[in-house]
């Protein structure tokens, strides 16, 4: 073979190459000679824009497809862009096809020169972005639509990055904390103001927040921020993911809860300085019968005594109420055991051989009938210690659960028993009239039952009212009629 | 026969104290406030023993600063607290070591007990 036939052979192989590389490429490419008409184009151009070779190839760019490439950004790019730069890369060109609609095209321009061809011919790379365009618009349009529904919430709140940094700040937050949306963006929290979110324990939280999807659920931090002084915030924080994106972000909210604070420290300040009165006249009232019981008859004294540690235990109560309590309710198992740890401290001592238990069933109890049940609760275990345990030692067991549609109250004891069967008889000796008249109050009736002399001594008393809370029926909203 | 001081705002309360202390044999020293207190404190008068209301008058915690400068000026001192408040961990924070505390309102044998403790400590 002679040289010249090997170079043609060569020439032909690098243009079947070339043109196999060019049917593959997935953008549309063109061809154009200087007069903008079309040399040839990849099979690419042919699916994107419908058409064929025969009603392509040497037609005017112009011209293709009725005129629909003749479009004003594409002349922009062919006759002012293209004679001045060898290439072009990135012009977007937005137009309604009539075949194929409205398309966002990304069009890349280079001019190619051959041996004998010096004006050049111009190769378009043609891509359809138009889906990429699309969601990049859905995208702005939910960022700004979730920007809108920020603002409007009164409560300050930013969206962290999962690096922790600000990627935005609601208007209130921006109000509030009297900083500029560029201060915070692609800042941390804790860097924001003096510090003041600055907090180890705060910081252990929000790390667990993405990878561990653990909301921070009120966490409370008070401090003096600048312009606004002492405030204190609650702190909420959960993740927050779109649907088709991996990545996720933190929705962290600022609650003020100041006004709210101080009215509760206000109430609580309220109660206590109530509470302290009424136990100072309490307190009165004990000494006004100490004064009495003093010139009182040996016999009558010990009436007075009953009658001074009845009211101490009236006041205990109130104590052990606000103890016990969780909102508008009392959970007697709590109540029961503060009353047990009571009478263990104050009738027992740590040295003493008899113990109070208590078993109850998790329930709650109205707090208008809560002093009452404990005085109730009192009455009957003050008579176990004192008349149970001659020996010293023993057990008793405060339980209350569940009997039918009623609760069971008992207190019962492991000492020497009973010998008498009604507890109205032996009122003198054990109070068993205080204990009648508190059952009735709480219209409640006291259970029957076997005496057994030195097997201990068990009281059960039915009580109608324990559980508070109402059973809604299912779908019932609050505040609509059926 | 121990000499005890009590400190309380309310007259009648601690009349009736000083009576049922001075019934089981103990003398007494009274006072109705912070400074009165301290007066008594700093004098060379034997004092065995503090019984305070913690509440005194406009000092929310005066019976606590009290305590705490009645131990400084006399170690041996020994204190029992009283106050109708449950107690909070702040006021058990400020209470001096080894104190007893008894919750108003308190019986005349409740008194009894707790003096009888303190003075046995």
């Amino acid at each position: 073979m002679t040289d010249i036939a090997f170079e043609n052979q060569g020439k032909v192989l690098a243009e079947i190459a070339a043109s196999e590389i060019v049917e593959t490429i997935p953008s549309a490419l063109i061809i154009l000679d200087r007069n903008l008409n079309i040399v040839s184009a990849n099979r690419a151009f042919y699916q994107t824009f419908r058409t064929s070779p025969g009603d392509t190839e040497g037609c005017h760019i112009y011209d293709l497809g009725n005129r629909q490439w003749d479009i004003p950004a594409l002349r922009t790019l062919l006759e002012s862009v293209i004679p001045h730069r060898a290439s072009v890369e990135g012009f977007e060109v937005e137009h309604d096809f009539p075949t194929i609609g409205l398309r966002t095209m990304l069009v890349n321009a280079r001019k190619i020169f051959s041996p004998g061809n010096l004006d050049g011919s111009i190769l378009l790379a043609i891509e359809d972005v138009s889906e990429e365009r699309a969601a990049r618009a859905d995208s702005k349009r939910n960022w700004q639509l979730t920007q809108s529904i920020v603002d409007t919430i009164r409560d300050p709140l930013v969206v962290l990055e999962d690096n922790m940094t600000i990627v935005t700040a609601s208007k209130a937050f921006l109000t509030m904390f009297g900083i500029t949306e560029a201060e915070t963006r692609g800042r941390r929290v804790s860097e924001l103001g003096q510090h003041q979110w600055d907090v180890p324990a705060l910081r252990n939280l929000m790390d667990k927040v993405l990878p561990e999807n653990k909301p921070i659920e009120s966490f409370e931090i008070e401090d003096d921020f600048p312009g606004l002084g002492r405030r204190v915030f609650n702190l909420n924080a959960r993740k927050i993911s779109q649907p088709g994106n991996h990545a996720h972000r933190m929705l962290l909210v600022f609650e003020d809860i100041t006004d709210r604070k101080q009215r509760e420290r206000d109430a609580v300040t309220l109660a206590n300085e109530i509470s302290h009165r009424i136990k100072n006249n309490l307190q009165v009232i004990v000494g006004l019968i100490a004064y009495e019981a003093k010139w009182t008859a040996a016999p009558c004294v010990q009436g007075y005594k009953s009658m001074q540690t009845r009211i101490g235990a009236i006041a205990q109560l109130y104590d052990l109420i606000s103890q016990s309590s969780k909102g508008p309710t009392i959970a007697v198992d709590a109540y029961l055991r503060e009353i047990a740890k009571t009478m263990s401290a104050g009738l027992l001592g740590n040295t003493s051989g008899i113990t109070i238990e208590v078993k109850a069933e998790a329930l709650d109890i109205d707090p208008d009938l809560a002093v009452p049940f404990g005085l109730l609760v009192n009455e009957l275990t003050t008579n176990a210690i004192k008349h149970a345990f001659p020996g010293g030692t023993g057990r008793i067991v405060l339980s209350v659960e569940r009997a039918g549609d009623q609760f069971e109250f008992a207190v019962a004891d492991d000492g020497i028993g009973m010998k008498e069967k009604d507890p109205a008889k032996i009122a003198e000796k054990r109070g068993a009239d205080y204990v009648a008249i508190f059952v009735r109050q709480l219209g409640g009736t006291v259970v029957p039952f076997v005496v057994q002399e030195g097997s201990g001594t068990t009281i059960k008393v039915r009580l109608p009212f324990l559980l508070v809370p109402p059973v809604v029926p299912p779908g019932h909203v609050e505040g609509m009629a059926a | 026969m121990a000499v005890i001081l009590i400190v309380e705002d309310d007259i009648f309360t601690r009349d009736m104290a000083e009576m049922m202390i001075k019934d089981w044999g103990h003398d007494t020293l009274s006072a109705s406030d912070v400074e009165e207190a301290l007066l008594l404190v700093k004098s060379p008068r034997r004092i065995d023993a503090l019984f305070t209301d913690i509440y005194l008058k406009k000092a929310v915690l005066g019976g606590c600063e009290l305590a705490r400068h009645a131990v400084e000026l006399r170690p041996e001192l020994r204190v029992l607290y009283t106050t109708g408040n449950s107690p909070t961990n702040q006021m058990k924070a400020l209470f001096v070591d080894g104190q007893h505390f008894l919750p108003k309102p308190y019986t005349p044998d409740q008194l009894q007990n707790s003096v009888r403790g303190l003075l046995a400590a």
